[in-house]
């Protein structure tokens, strides 16, 4: 996405005081870039980059809180990003399959430069399909995941996947039910599926992911036809398909 | 199964020593004179290639009769009931040979065996058992200690990968790289700190590779190394990362293997401070009573954070080099409560 302005602005990323003064003596000599936000966490990173919407994402992958793929997953205003990073084998990878711009700490005045300039040309175009695909292949590994992240607005909810009651499916998004509250996420309940521990969470119908923890008893409720019955005494509705996987983990 | 079934070459030896011992009861029963010769060869010498098979299953006893954990009473009587039924069932089967032999006219003298001699082969044949019994209890003792062998041989392996991933483990590139990064950022904003940091790094690594090399070394040393190392790191992490050590002073000429801290307090940064947004303090304590060294490390952590990411590489190498140093007396146990990560070592005390 291009700014509507000639400067090209841009948020620096990094935990580390000295790592963001370097990118920041570097960024110096270049007038169009201006630099609008630094953030030495995760949170801040997606507060800052949801607010201000930047052309350019310096990102650094180890951060407290979020690392750097969990930022990009959280905002929907993706920057055209420069991974900045000391040393991390699996993400090199990703970066190199993904044709992404990054930076090894510690880099070159060059490297830096062409780094910038090949940024640069791809800020012509949209940068969300090739994000996306970093993010989700670097996800992708066998472990489950230990928890959801969800952003309300700027502020970003951490929720262990042992505090989670059930998931429902509304339309395109997903309802996390913690902890009495339900927070909204834009996801595919059948992605969830997948990256939830089967052992834990069972897709019990077509639009609820339960917490097996969470269940009480199950009853029939018509030919054919049961619901499941909560601690909290909440009712979801169960297929028949459903009730197999349940009775198969019980 | 039994060994020798898997041995072709030893099979035959064997049966080759029972066709020895059928020519010997041919023998006996040719030496009173009644029965040829040729009737004795082909009476005895099936039996007793026959009885060298049967023998062969007193393996499978002494298998679930281990000599270490079986009475010697108890021992002594499966044994006898054993070798009493077996010679009595081969003496039967005998018996029907013979019946069957001498209706032929070149065998018809073996009905003229004696009870004695009858006697003799019944007794021939619990002896033989007997014998079976004692050389296969010998070749199993003789396969336990190889197998024992074999695994103390595999377990020094073990330790020394151990040891030695531990040692390769020890300059972590992420460390290495980031500090780099911190000298690079420091070159033109302030050059005698980008100078200082320089002369940290080198010190770390020097030091590193000097106790690398050493069994044992003070447990002062290592400390020091531990100190050195957060220098470096709180030049990355500034006011964020703090180290508070208390440590006894008969602690500190305990000799503990070199590098056994140094990956903990790393592991404390790593997995405990870096991701705390206001950092945190690192407390390192140690202390010995009687013959016991104890150490303890504590960090705050994020429980936030996925737990399988909290440490798992390093605490396995530790835990490991500890086990070599002494299976029993040595331990390392780890605990997280409320957003502190606590790591406790025991080790016996070893002074120069």
């Amino acid at each position: 996405m291009k700014s509507s302005s000639h400067t090209t602005t841009a948020i620096v990323v990094d935990d580390e005081t000295l790592a963001r003064e370097v990118l920041r003596e570097h960024i110096a000599s270049h007038p169009e870039l201006s630099i609008v936000a630094e953030c030495s966490n995760g949170f801040d990173a997606v507060k800052a980059v949801t607010e201000l919407k930047p052309d350019l994402l310096f990102l650094d992958i180890q951060m407290p809180k979020l690392n750097g793929f969990e930022v990009l997953e959280l905002i929907d205003h993706k920057p055209t990003v420069i991974f900045v990073t000391a040393y991390d084998q699996y993400a090199l990878k990703a970066f190199e399959v993904h044709a992404v711009d990054y930076l090894l700490k510690p880099f070159s005045k060059e490297r830096f430069e062409e780094a910038l300039e090949h940024a640069k040309k791809n800020m012509q175009r949209d940068a969300s399909p090739a994000i996306e695909k970093i993010v989700s292949s670097v996800q992708a590994n066998d472990q489950p995941v230990e928890r959801i992240l969800i952003r309300e607005g700027s502020k970003v909810h951490v929720i262990p996947v042992e505090k989670i009651d059930y998931v429902e499916a509304q339309d395109d998004y997903i309802s996390v039910r913690s902890d009495g509250k339900s927070y909204l996420k834009q996801h595919r309940l059948s992605q969830l599926e997948r990256a939830l521990d089967p052992a834990r969470f069972v897709r019990i119908h077509r639009k609820y992911i339960l917490n097996v923890d969470r269940l009480a008893r199950i009853e029939l409720y018509a030919k054919d036809s049961r619901v499941a019955i909560l601690k909290d005494g909440t009712k979801l509705q169960v297929s028949r398909a459903g009730y197999d996987k349940l009775k198969k983990l019980l | 199964m039994h060994p020798l079934l898997s041995d072709r070459t030893a099979l035959v030896l064997y049966l080759i020593v029972f066709l020895v011992i059928g020519l010997i009861l041919a023998a006996l029963l040719t030496g009173s004179g009644n029965i040829q010769w040729g009737a004795a060869i082909l009476y005895s010498t099936p039996m007793s290639l026959l009885y060298g098979l049967i023998c062969l299953s007193s393996w499978y006893v002494c298998r679930s009769f281990p000599l270490k954990t079986t009475g010697t009473g108890r021992i002594a009587t499966v044994f006898s009931i054993a070798a009493i039924i077996s010679s009595a069932l081969w003496i039967l089967i005998g018996e029907l040979l013979a019946s069957v032999l001498s209706s032929f006219s070149f065998a018809s003298s073996l009905s003229n065996r004696s009870a004695t001699q009858i006697l003799l082969f019944a007794g021939a044949g619990i002896g033989l058992y007997l014998l079976s019994v004692a050389v296969h209890y010998l070749v199993i003792l003789f396969q336990q200690s190889q197998d024992d062998e074999r695994r103390a041989l595999e377990l020094k392996i073990l330790a020394q990968t151990a040891e030695l991933r531990a040692l390769q483990a020890q300059i972590n590139p992420h460390f290495l790289f980031n500090s780099l990064n911190s000298i690079s950022a420091l070159t033109t904003k302030d050059p005698p700190a980008a100078r200082s940091m320089t002369l940290l790094l080198a010190d770390f690594l020097r030091q590193t590779l000097k106790v690398g090399a050493d069994q044992r070394i003070p447990l002062s040393e290592e400390i020091a190394l531990c100190r050195r190392f957060i220098d470096i790191e709180q030049v990355r992490f500034g006011t964020r990362l703090q180290l508070k050590d208390t440590i006894a002073d008969e602690a500190t000429s305990c000799l503990v293997p070199p590098l056994l801290l140094q990956p903990l307090i790393e592991n404390a940064v790593i997995h405990g401070i870096a991701h705390l947004i206001d950092g945190g303090t690192i407390l390192l304590e140690a202390d010995s009573h009687a013959d016991r060294l104890h150490i303890r490390i504590e960090n705050p952590y994020d429980p936030d954070r996925p737990s399988a990411k909290k440490g798992g590489l390093g605490l396995e190498n530790v835990r490991k080099r500890l086990h070599t140093l002494s299976s029993t007396e040595a331990r390392l146990d780890v605990s997280e409560h409320n957003g502190t990560f606590t790591v406790n070592l025991t080790l016996p005390v070893f002074k120069e």
